[in-house]
């Protein structure tokens, strides 16, 4: 018989915190645990809908279990039961501390500097950490339109330190952005039409300090060095820096690699598969566990 | 010109009456409750569709069933938003609206979620423009992209229209950098969704609030269509639990369902795979024109379409009362499990 949720979670710690081998998880498992990593227990976190909230609320359910999740619809410290397919989801409000609108989140929560942590998507990225969501090729005719901001600027410029999940290709990863839904650490002075760092535009304001501070691809994690540039710091396994670099549209700084990404541990897995995405909405395919790991949580 | 006077005295009408009375050609409306998938009046963007209403400014918190089903029939002129989606996981892009779009049919105002919920909060408040952080270097504040002024919109003769996109401005009490000034968003009309209205008006929402406060107080005419008209000595036993007094509300109509496909907590679910055969038919002009005909146009009433949707699919979205979700659909491969406690409160508290 099927176990109960309440039976799974009294198996959490008995499953090994050793990592998972090639073959026995998928590439956006692996992507979801890396958001995952990148919250800390004291973040208030806002995240938008997709993977990025995957990997938090994994995050929440393991290594950051008094991280305050923020979803933008009003939402304060939502302890979701099952997956929220929207950031105004009920699953997403469920034992929440208080409910409010957007002008809570966007103004109460995130204008007054109270967001630590920004997750988000992303069309394109440029060299500085700037995201264009809106659209690509001209932008009264444009090749493709995508959603516009959303969030994404807001959260992007405002909470202290942004994290990005993009698909890595090499018209995603440019020297310059088409459009810039929302800046990175180098950005247009659009007053003296000056291409700057974030800090000089930005200066005197509360948020000249706040920005990009990594960004997950399906290839690899990056991070940003002092000038505000994005470097390589690990590839996933099985992917090549020069099959990194070949996605990328502009001269990516390699050198500060710190090898391979760490895989997932059992354990993270178990608690993705078994009680952040069970109904298989944001992780269709259904991976099975290695043989030792299954008799654990068959007991 | 925005004064009001003395209190208004909502009227319970039927949804064609209030949209009749209420919605012309050209008006600016926008529409409460999030994306498609929380509290969306869709029966009122329904039944604009039926009667033909067109050249609607839609000035909003983002897309939803109301502003897909709008521009599946071309009645969209402007589009003044931060999110063109509607679907999120269920149909993301409004692929219509990226082809409408891209042959110049409907005009596209770009702005941000928080700009937009700060420029509602400003049109709520009776104020001309609100200061916001809205981020300096982004292209949403590129002077070029300034689309209702490329359109000669902002020439002064819609009083609604503010004259500029924003004004960036240094701040001069506390020298805290620079700030965006953004007009306060008015509109002729908000339509809101909501769980309970009394029959004076006062209205009541569970769940989140997104934005439907403020699109109230920024409009000169208000329909609230709700899922239970009750007597108005019920919505005063609990006034903290109400969110909307009656002095703003001009039309009351009784509609329940009148939020599907999306949710209303408490009351029913959304229904993402109803959202994403929206999405499919949007894929294909032919399609979505046979979407629009056996979804709109051929249902005599709002009862007919929930009759169409059918009592098994009902059945399946009718909210839990604890949770105010339903756990009985089936929204990915695997059915929900049942839950007493989520797993980082049981493990973590909180």
């Amino acid at each position: 018989m099927a176990k109960t949720a309440e039976e799974l979670m009294e198996l959490i710690d008995k499953i090994p915190e050793e990592p998972a081998k090639p073959g026995e998880f998928i590439l956006p498992e692996l992507m979801a645990i890396q958001i995952a990593h990148q919250v800390r227990d004291d973040d208030i976190v806002f995240a938008g809908t997709g993977l990025p909230m995957v990997g938090i609320m994994t995050a929440n359910m393991l290594n950051a279990p008094h991280a305050l999740l923020i979803y933008e619809a009003g939402i304060c410290d939502g302890k979701t039961m099952h997956v929220p397919m929207s950031v105004c989801d009920q699953r997403a409000a469920n034992m929440s501390s208080t409910l409010g609108g957007l002008v809570d989140t966007f103004g109460f929560y995130l204008q007054q500097g109270f967001v630590s942590l920004g997750f988000l998507g992303g069309a394109a990225i440029d060299k500085y950490g700037g995201v264009n969501v809106t659209s690509i090729g001209d932008y009264w005719k444009p090749t493709h339109r995508f959603t516009g901001s959303g969030g994404n600027s807001d959260i992007g410029t405002m909470a202290k330190r942004v994290a990005y999940i993009i698909l890595q290709e090499k018209r995603r990863f440019l020297e310059r952005n088409e459009y810039t839904t929302t800046p990175g650490w180098w950005c247009w002075d659009f007053k003296k039409n000056e291409w700057k760092p974030k800090k000089e535009v930005w200066k005197g304001t509360p948020f000249a300090d706040s920005g990009p501070e990594a960004v997950v691809t399906n290839m690899g994690v990056y991070k940003f060095d002092k000038n505000g540039e994005i470097y390589l710091e690990s590839c996933h396994p099985g992917v090549t820096v020069a099959q990194v670099k070949e996605n990328c549209g502009f001269d990516l700084n390699v050198k500060n690699m710190k090898g391979e990404t760490k895989p997932p541990t059992y354990r993270e897995l178990f608690v993705l598969r078994e009680f952040v995405d069970a109904e298989l909405i944001f992780l269709p395919q259904k991976v099975e566990y290695p043989a030792s790991i299954q008799k654990l949580i068959n007991g | 010109m925005f004064k009001r006077g003395a209190t208004k005295k909502a009227q319970i009408m039927a949804l064609e009456d209030a949209v009749k009375t209420f919605v012309k050609d050209g008006s600016m409306v926008g529409f409460g409750g999030f994306t498609a998938m929380n509290r969306n009046p869709s029966a009122v963007a329904w039944q604009m569709v039926r009667q033909g209403i067109k050249d609607i400014h839609l000035m909003d918190r983002h897309g939803s069933y109301c502003s897909w089903v709008l521009n599946a029939v071309g009645a969209l002129r402007v589009y003044e938003t931060d999110w063109v989606g509607w679907g999120e996981m269920a149909g993301k892009l409004d692929v219509n609206l990226e082809r409408m779009y891209k042959t110049g049919k409907t005009i596209i105002e770009d702005y941000s979620h928080g700009a937009m919920a700060m420029r509602f909060l400003a049109g709520a408040i009776g104020a001309p423009f609100i200061p916001y952080y809205a981020p300096q270097g982004s292209d949403l504040y590129n002077p070029k992209y300034d689309a209702l002024g490329r359109a000669g919109m902002r020439d002064g003769k819609n009083p609604k229209i503010a004259k500029i996109k924003f004004q960036e401005m240094a701040d001069p009490f506390f020298g805290l950098g620079n700030v965006m000034l953004l007009p306060a968003a008015r509109l002729d009309v908000a339509v809101i969704h909501v769980a309970q209205c009394g029959d004076k008006g006062t209205a009541r929402w569970r769940g989140i609030g997104t934005i439907d406060k403020e699109i109230c107080f920024a409009a000169d005419k208000v329909i609230v269509t709700c899922e239970e008209l009750v007597p108005e000595a019920e919505m005063r036993k609990i006034p903290e639990n109400n969110q909307i007094p009656y002095f703003v509300v001009d039309a009351i109509v009784e509609c329940p369902w009148g939020g599907y496909p999306s949710a209303v907590p408490f009351y029913y679910d959304y229904d993402a795979p109803f959202m994403r055969g929206m999405d499919v038919a949007s894929r294909n002009p032919e399609d979505l024109k046979k979407w629009v005909d056996e979804w709109v146009l051929q249902p005599k009433s709002w009862d007919d379409v929930m009759v169409k949707v059918g009592a098994r699919r009902m059945l399946d979205l009718k909210a839990d009362s604890t949770t105010g979700y339903s756990t009985r659909i089936l929204r990915g491969k695997k059915p929900a499990p049942r839950m007493k406690m989520p797993l980082s409160v049981a493990r973590s508290g909180y």
